[in-house]
């Protein structure tokens, strides 16, 4: 293979990875915030507690989170279709990551959420506060740090799971390394599309960890 | 007195069901005026914080009616409640601020949660810190502030949506007593200038002499005694009281002596402050003695507590020590 032909390959890949990671966390941030957020609020010990949907959202995502990717990207194929109209492609594997992410994702904003003071919680209510107003304006801005490098979390691991949309025809760093270095034994190619990818994972990794330490209030400044 | 503000009537609160229930009150009743400063003490367990809890209803009481200034809490619909709450403001041991808001936003928040326009709120707020001597700190995040200094910004932000009643609980229970007794000032004063009802719940009787008009003491989950500071001071009635008055329940082992007889004087109020006691022991037999212990306190004029005396070598005169406070009738033994 000729290097302009290698590097047009490997700056086309490069898109298409951002491309599927981005759309896809951002789409499931969409879905999964708001899920994390009712598990919280209807939590028994919850701002309203409602024990049995709890449970039941409870179940329905570690289902969800139990299927492992490669399967979930061929059993959703129907879903994907009556979505966005194809089932090949990058553009089609934004749909199983984000079915995946986003129950994924629901957990991590729980986490999150569980972290912010009890304390902090019981003086808004102290003052008269809605239930609304101490999930969004109580829990979700102390939360934030966590959240953001729950993020970063989330980002790095749909980006795992996008390399796997080869199989179904979707681009991608990871689906260069499977048909050339794999199917065609191509080393050298195998290997730059590994370190790149591990690069893509180290600095989603260090931005996110460096913005939820510079917007972390709790950490005194130095002077 | 004034018209009462705060009326609790027959409060009972059990936590859990069945076999697992645990009682914190039973079947309490309070009533607290207007303007009062008002403490609530009782050792850990006692259900103290429940209690406080009952009035803005952070704890719905199992049963029992809660009043505060005239509206009955316990009838209310959720939405009206809230708006209630606005009346009470609270302020906790752990100070719970927002620690990703500066101190200007914590103070602020109450006042925005009720919708007051941003403005205004800001104005509201400084004005507020400079009254609780924190004008310099408003653009700090709590995590800057020393713990007094976070106390005062939980106060002002109680107070920001000017509320008919403060609730402290155990509020300076986490200060120095330095700290301490700057809040207490500051509550104090606070309490006078805007003839807020203070309502203070803590373990330590110091902080009830500082501050408090009148006091209840709870126990065993209940309110054991109630009347001003002076007259449960003067003359404690119940066992619970007397162990929050009277020191000297804790005294140190008796191996830290070392070698030697000792023997303990327990001062029950019995004996005036004015008398010397251990010095006309002293002069009596000719003897010196060393204190090796002593806690007490004296409760307008009557003395109460323990003291522990290292007796001399000499067989006769420890036989006349003795004798000397048998004579004197205060109770002593030796300890052993």
């Amino acid at each position: 293979m000729q290097l302009t032909e290698m590097l047009s390959l490997i700056v086309k890949g490069f898109w298409e990875t951002l491309y599927m990671t981005l759309g896809s966390t951002l789409v499931a941030y969409a879905i999964g915030l708001p899920l994390g957020l009712l598990l919280i609020l209807t939590d028994p010990q919850g701002l309203k507690p409602m024990p049995v949907f709890n449970r039941v959202l409870g179940v329905v995502i570690n289902l969800l989170r139990s299927v492992p990717f490669i399967i979930l990207l061929v059993w959703v194929m129907p879903v994907t279709r009556a979505i966005m109209g194809t089932t090949i492609g990058s553009k089609a594997t934004l749909s199983p990551l984000t079915i995946a992410a986003a129950p994924f994702i629901a957990r991590m904003v729980e986490s999150s959420a569980r972290e912010v003071d009890r304390g902090v919680i019981e003086a808004a209510l102290s003052m008269g506060a809605s239930p609304r107003q101490i999930l969004l304006r109580v829990i979700l801005p102390e939360a934030k740090p966590s959240l953001i490098t729950g993020g970063a979390i989330a980002l790095t691991t749909i980006l795992g799971y996008s390399a796997m949309a080869g199989i179904v025809g979707g681009g991608g760093l990871g689906a260069i390394a499977i048909n050339y270095g794999y199917y065609r034994s191509n080393s050298q190619i195998m290997l730059i599309m590994v370190i790149l990818l591990v690069l893509i994972v180290q600095i989603f990794q260090e931005v996110g960890s460096r913005i939820a330490h510079r917007t972390d209030r709790r950490i005194r400044e130095k002077d | 007195m004034a018209k009462p503000i705060i009326e609790l009537k027959g409060i009972t609160k059990i936590f859990g069901t069945g076999s697992t229930a645990v009682t914190a009150l039973k079947d309490v009743d309070l009533t607290i005026y207007e303007g009062e400063i008002f403490g609530v003490i009782g050792l850990s367990g006692a259900g103290k914080s429940t209690l406080v809890r009952c009035i803005n209803l952070l704890e719905k009481p199992t049963a029992g009616t809660v009043i505060v200034n005239g509206r009955e809490l316990t009838a209310l619909s959720e939405k009206d409640l809230r708006l209630e709450r606005r009346s009470i403001g609270m302020i906790f041991q752990g100070f719970n601020l927002l620690m990703q808001k500066t101190v200007l936003d914590n103070v602020c928040f109450p006042l925005l949660l009720a919708g007051t326009p941003r403005k205004e709120a800001r104005k509201k707020a400084e004005k507020l810190l400079d009254r609780v001597g924190l004008s310099d700190k408003t653009d700090a995040y709590p995590a800057q502030l020393s713990g007094g200094q976070c106390q005062r910004v939980a106060i002002a932000r109680a107070l920001s949506t000017d509320p008919k009643v403060l609730l402290c609980d155990e509020a300076t229970s986490a200060l120095d007593p330095t700290t301490t007794l700057s809040i207490l000032d500051l509550l104090k004063e606070l309490n006078r200038e805007l003839n807020v009802t203070v309502v203070i719940i803590t373990h330590e009787m110091k902080v009830v002499e500082a501050v408090c008009h009148r006091v209840a003491i709870l126990a065993d989950n209940k309110i054991e005694e109630l009347g001003t500071v002076e007259e449960i001071f003067r003359q404690p009635k119940s066992l619970a009281a007397r162990q929050l008055i009277v020191p000297g329940s804790q005294s140190p082992a008796r191996e830290t002596f070392g070698a030697g007889r000792f023997l303990r004087i327990t001062f029950d109020g019995r004996e005036r402050t004015d008398k010397p006691l251990v010095a006309q022991m002293v002069l009596h037999t000719g003897a010196p003695v060393s204190i090796v212990f002593a806690d007490t306190r004296s409760l307008n004029g009557r003395l109460y507590g323990q003291m522990i005396l290292q007796l001399p070598e000499d067989e006769t005169i420890i036989e006349n020590m003795l004798g000397f406070l048998r004579q004197a009738e205060v109770s002593f033994e030796e300890v052993i």
